[in-house]
């Protein structure tokens, strides 16, 4: 069994959710949110992070718009749908659930 | 000093360093292959690239004046090569990747052509070529290696296989590869498993590299002839060990996941190999001139074709013809190469092992004064020089540093010349001083009792209990040196018959000398001596040298001569050194042009003495005698065919005495019978008479048969 096996898929099935959270606040381009999630110590690779957004796009979760930048090529700002705000509520459900089941466990086997 | 090109990036103009923006290149064709099935491919590919711009314009602004390949290297490290994609895609729930069609085991299977049969570079072991039948046909890839292994020509159809077929991972991902130990997958230190995944093969192959010697030990001393010649074998066995430890203290092991991917990184496998000796020959051309005829040259040119280079794929290298062409001439250059520098290596190495491993004996062979002078300069020059670079080579190799100076090349180069130069020098002085042969000088050990039946020939003394492990090297256990003296077996021993009916012991001694006088004297110096104790007859077991009179091929050549009908018997220990070293002549003189039969004989087996040559005794332990030696003790085939004749005469005979026997039994028992069927009727007759008489007479009572009654009967009335 693999360590870092393990974590990468515990890591990556939360990964959605953190997207879709972000975005949720607000409007967010790929390296805001990357940097968010720097900032909450949620290391991943950016490159992994495209292929995500442009799945979710393309199940309508999520809608972009262009927007021009200083200095820099126009950025994509991403926004939930409706589909992708019952979405996320439905992950949020299940988080909280699942976040709850989890520290209940642990902390009772502690 | 690097040449920069300005580029439209995501529609902004970015100066760039032209070996950055090939890195960048790559990266991106990789992503754009591993995406290739992505739906919204493009998007994706545009978002990074983007992305790209991006932090170009960021670190541009910060003043930098062009991107460098640091920059573009930050960059791919911070977005993830396809290899990191994959292993998270790997390690991800299903439903993340419902778009990628790949459903099979193999991590990244991203650009599995259905119907074009190519060498599956994610799923192979040595060269992908099963792996990659197996997912044309699609079945397991572990049925077609079975077929490959059971199949005689499995081997040779492999490697063409493997040169023809295309591998399907044909964009490089740029990442600069480098050795590590793989500490996932280790048996001892990770050192196999690091190799193996940097030459991209499965780890038990430079694990069974390694181990090879260690197996030829385990199949026997049979086996180790088909591995190496049993001097290199019992010596590549320490130095594979030594490889290995060496290996385990210069590489790094890889701690970091950067690491680690550095260590899977760029693949290094048969077609970047190709690809940077077809580089590497356009230099070598140039070179030799530069350099002039030096086989060293190969060697250290050789370091490139291992080096890391960037590969480049075949996709776009025209038509397949043209491909075959040129993959087979990269091959063949290839294979060239390969075997003129693994020869030298091989050469080199062996004469390393042989010279230390002589060297102890130099005092026995070598004059002093400049022939000594040219030993120790043959040992540091010729050997020292090319092992001391191909150390240098290999840490360059590891530390990946290119050789910037010629100049200590060239010195290396120098040296080693002078090194060869030393080394015939030394092998023409050494081999002067051989070249006279001695006159043969005959001599006779007086024997106390020759007349005795038996003899049994045994050394002087029992030889020394010598170390006969793997870390024995050859000379020492056949050379038995102590301070001043070598003891050295270079004996013969030939059993003759006696002209007369006596034992007797000859020996003569031959030496080679640098003159004709000298291999006399050195000839007549030589000791040797043996003694008569009963049957027992002790003779020395080697022949001894010392350091003033050198080793020049001294030799003795013992001969018994047997009588007639007398019995010998070579002790085990007699010469026990070799191979069987007697030899036995049936002839009363010596004729040195046919003693081939002598193999045939054995030691601690009791021989006679007869008219055609040396017979087996037979003895108790008859049994445990090898075919060879049982026909020794059966008569000749005439002689059992004779043997057939008398015995089946005799048992002629007995039938015949037989047969007659049983007629006269027949004829005995007839005349038995006769009698007595005579002598039946007579009784009858004669009751009949008395009963007429009695009825007459007395009327007796009746009697219950005529035939039983005995004449007693008659008498007691």
């Amino acid at each position: 069994m693999n360590i870092e096996n393990t974590a990468s898929q515990m890591r990556k099935g939360v990964l959605e959710f953190c997207i879709l959270s972000v975005i949720k606040s607000g409007e967010a381009y790929p390296s805001e949110i990357i940097d968010m999630m720097k900032e909450a110590n949620l290391n991943i690779l950016e490159g992994t992070l495209y292929p995500l957004l442009t799945r979710l796009k393309n199940a309508e979760l999520l809608t972009y718009r262009w927007a021009e930048s200083t200095g820099g090529p126009p950025r994509k700002y991403f926004s939930l749908t409706e589909k992708g705000l019952t979405f996320y509520k439905e992950l949020e459900a299940t988080w909280n659930e699942l976040s709850n089941a989890v520290t209940t466990i642990t902390h009772k086997n502690r | 000093m690097k040449k920069v090109i300005n580029i439209n990036f995501q529609g902004t103009v970015v100066p760039i360093e032209e070996s950055a923006y090939d890195l960048l290149r790559q990266y991106i064709d990789s992503l754009r292959v591993y995406f290739a099935e992505e739906e919204g491919k493009d998007e994706i590919i545009n978002d990074i690239e983007s992305r790209i711009s991006e932090l170009f314009q960021e670190r541009l602004k910060n003043g930098a004046t062009c991107i460098t390949d640091e920059d573009v290297n930050a960059i791919i490290n911070n977005m993830g090569r396809p290899n990191d994609f994959a292993e998270a895609e790997n390690a991800a729930d299903d439903s993340n990747s419902k778009t990628k069609g790949s459903g099979s085991t193999n991590q990244f299977n991203w650009q599995s052509y259905s119907g074009r049969l190519t060498r599956d570079e994610n799923n192979k072991i040595l060269g992908g070529v099963c792996s990659g039948i197996a997912d044309y046909l699609r079945i397991d890839p572990w049925i077609v290696r079975i077929l490959f292994i059971i199949s005689g020509v499995g081997f040779l159809a492999y490697l063409i296989l493997w040169i023809f077929l295309p591998s399907n991972y044909s964009i490089q991902t740029g990442i600069n590869k480098r050795l590590y130990r793989n500490p996932d997958d280790r048996m001892i230190a990770g050192v196999c498993g690091g190799i193996g995944s940097y030459f991209n093969v499965n780890s038990w192959v430079p694990r069974i590299i390694f181990l090879l010697p260690f197996l030829s030990f385990l199949f026997g001393h049979g086996a180790r002839w088909i591995f190496y010649p049993s001097f290199t074998h019992i010596t590549l066995v320490p130095s594979g060990v030594l490889i290995y430890i060496i290996l385990w203290i210069v590489i790094p092991e890889a701690k970091t996941t950067s690491e680690k991917l550095q260590m899977k990184g760029e693949k290094v496998d048969l077609d970047s190999i190709k690809e940077s000796v077809s580089r590497e020959m356009k230099g070598v051309s140039e070179r030799m001139h530069q350099m002039g005829k030096n086989a060293g040259q190969f060697f250290k040119d050789n370091g490139p074709h291992m080096r890391n280079e960037v590969h480049q794929s075949y996709r776009n290298a025209g038509g397949a013809l043209g491909r075959v062409i040129t993959t087979l001439v990269k091959i063949f250059v290839y294979i060239v190469l390969g075997a003129i520098a693994f020869a030298i290596l091989a050469v080199v190495f062996s004469l390393a092992v042989v010279a230390i491993g002589i060297f102890p004996l130099k005092d026995f062979i070598v004059a002093d004064g400049w022939q000594n002078a040219l030993a120790w300069l043959t040992l540091i020059f010729f050997i020292g020089v090319p092992v001391v670079g191909i150390i240098t080579f290999l840490i360059r190799l590891i530390t990946r540093r290119r050789s910037g100076n010629n100049y200590y090349r060239n010195i290396g180069i120098g040296l080693w010349i002078f090194g060869w130069i030393c080394f015939f020098a030394l092998l023409s002085f050494v081999g002067r001083d051989f070249k006279y042969t001695s006159t043969v000088q005959e001599y006779s050990i007086p024997l106390d009792n020759p007349s005795v039946n038996y003899m049994q020939i045994t050394p002087i003394q029992k030889p020394d209990y010598r170390w006969r492990s793997w870390l024995t090297f050859e000379p020492y256990s056949t050379f038995n040196i102590t301070d001043d003296t070598a003891l050295v077996p270079n004996i013969r021993l030939n059993i003759f018959k006696s002209p007369d009916t006596t034992f007797s012991v000859k020996y003569f001694t031959v030496s080679n000398g640098y003159s004709k006088k000298e291999a006399d004297e050195l000839a007549s110096k030589v000791v040797y001596t043996g003694y008569q104790k009963d049957s027992t007859f002790f003779l020395s077991n080697e022949i001894t040298i010392n350091t003033h009179d050198k080793f020049r091929n001294q030799y003795v050549e013992v001969s018994i001569y047997v009588p007639l009908n007398h019995r010998i018997k070579i002790d085990n220990s007699f010469l026990s050194w070799g191979r069987s070293q007697f030899f036995v002549f049936s002839k009363y003189t010596p004729s040195y042009d046919s003693y081939s039969d002598g193999y045939d004989y054995q030691k601690g087996v009791e021989y006679i003495m007869r008219e055609d040559g040396l017979n087996a005794v037979n003895s108790a332990n008859s049994s445990n005698l090898s075919d060879s030696e049982k026909k020794y003790k059966y008569p000749s085939p005439d002689k059992v065919d004779s043997l057939k004749n008398d015995q089946e005469k005799q048992i002629q005979k007995m039938q015949e005495s037989i047969d007659s026997a049983k007629k006269a039994n027949k004829k005995a028992l007839k005349q038995l019978q006769d009698s007595l069927l005579k002598q039946r009727e007579d009784i009858n007759k004669k009751l009949e008479d008395l009963g007429r008489k009695q009825v007459s007479a007395i009327h007796l009572p009746e009697m219950p048969s005529p035939g039983v009654v005995s004449p007693a009967f008659f008498g007691s009335i």
